[in-house]
């Protein structure tokens, strides 16, 4: 695998985490579905994770940056395992929304297992890291997936200080507490 | 205090877009320890299950 093939499948990589992240977010907006702090922490722990795509494609491809995609999506996945362990008892509630029958931090566990898998992939290639380490100025569709992702992270703290303001959020938000 | 990490990931894009690599890696780990610690303060409801 080229360098230039890895940056772009890098690319497509931090798409698909804007897209996961826009879809939480339109929940959030559209149905007023608010995130819990657990859900939060999993939004940043996804944005960790997408944080060593970015370094791919703007300074090339290196294993360091595979690995903090690692460590973001480990933290990603603690959190939403947690949150699955609160409700797995039957008769324990559930907070948000379902999509295909499985609630929003349970798919988040299906995802950070899908990032590291992916990333675990893409280490396996190992003529990405034979070329030269340029820096090279993002441009076209792979600046407008930076763009969208660096959006989304300044999106989701404007977010999170409307519904939290300067403290720790609720446990069970009921309403945006800037905005009351 | 919750948005503190989007604003350092924010930051630590911005860095990575003007090429400030290293700049871009410290605000990134400063980020993952607050988030961690944020995890800690909200997680204090024992599990209800057998391991």
């Amino acid at each position: 695998m080229t360098q230039i093939l890895a940056m772009r499948l890098n690319a497509l990589g931090l798409l698909a985490i804007s897209i996961v992240l826009l879809f939480a977010f339109s929940d959030q907006l559209i149905y007023g579905d608010l995130p819990c702090p657990l859900c939060i922490l999993q939004r940043a722990g996804l944005i960790a994770a997408g944080f060593g795509l970015a370094l791919n494609m703007r300074f090339g491809p290196r294993p360091s940056h595979y690995g903090l995609m690692i460590i973001g999506a480990l933290a990603a996945g603690i959190v939403a395992r947690r949150q699955v362990l609160l409700h797995i008892v039957p008769g324990t509630g559930s907070y948000g929304d379902m999509f295909f029958g499985l609630h929003f931090y349970t798919w988040m566990v299906i995802v950070s297992t899908l990032i590291i898998l992916g990333t675990a992939g893409m280490l396996l290639f190992d003529r990405q890291f034979a070329d030269d380490h340029e820096e090279r100025p993002l441009a076209g569709w792979m600046l407008a997936s930076f763009a969208l992702f660096g959006f989304l992270a300044l999106a989701n703290g404007v977010s999170t200080v409307l519904e939290c303001a300067g403290g720790l959020c609720p446990d069970n938000p009921t309403g945006y507490l800037l905005l009351q | 205090m919750m948005s503190i990490p989007f604003f350092l990931f924010a930051g630590a894009l911005a860095a990575v877009f003007i090429g400030k690599r290293n700049i871009a890696i410290g605000l990134w780990a400063l980020s993952v320890v607050v988030m961690l610690v944020l995890f800690r303060l909200h997680a204090t409801d024992q599990l209800n299950i057998g391991l």
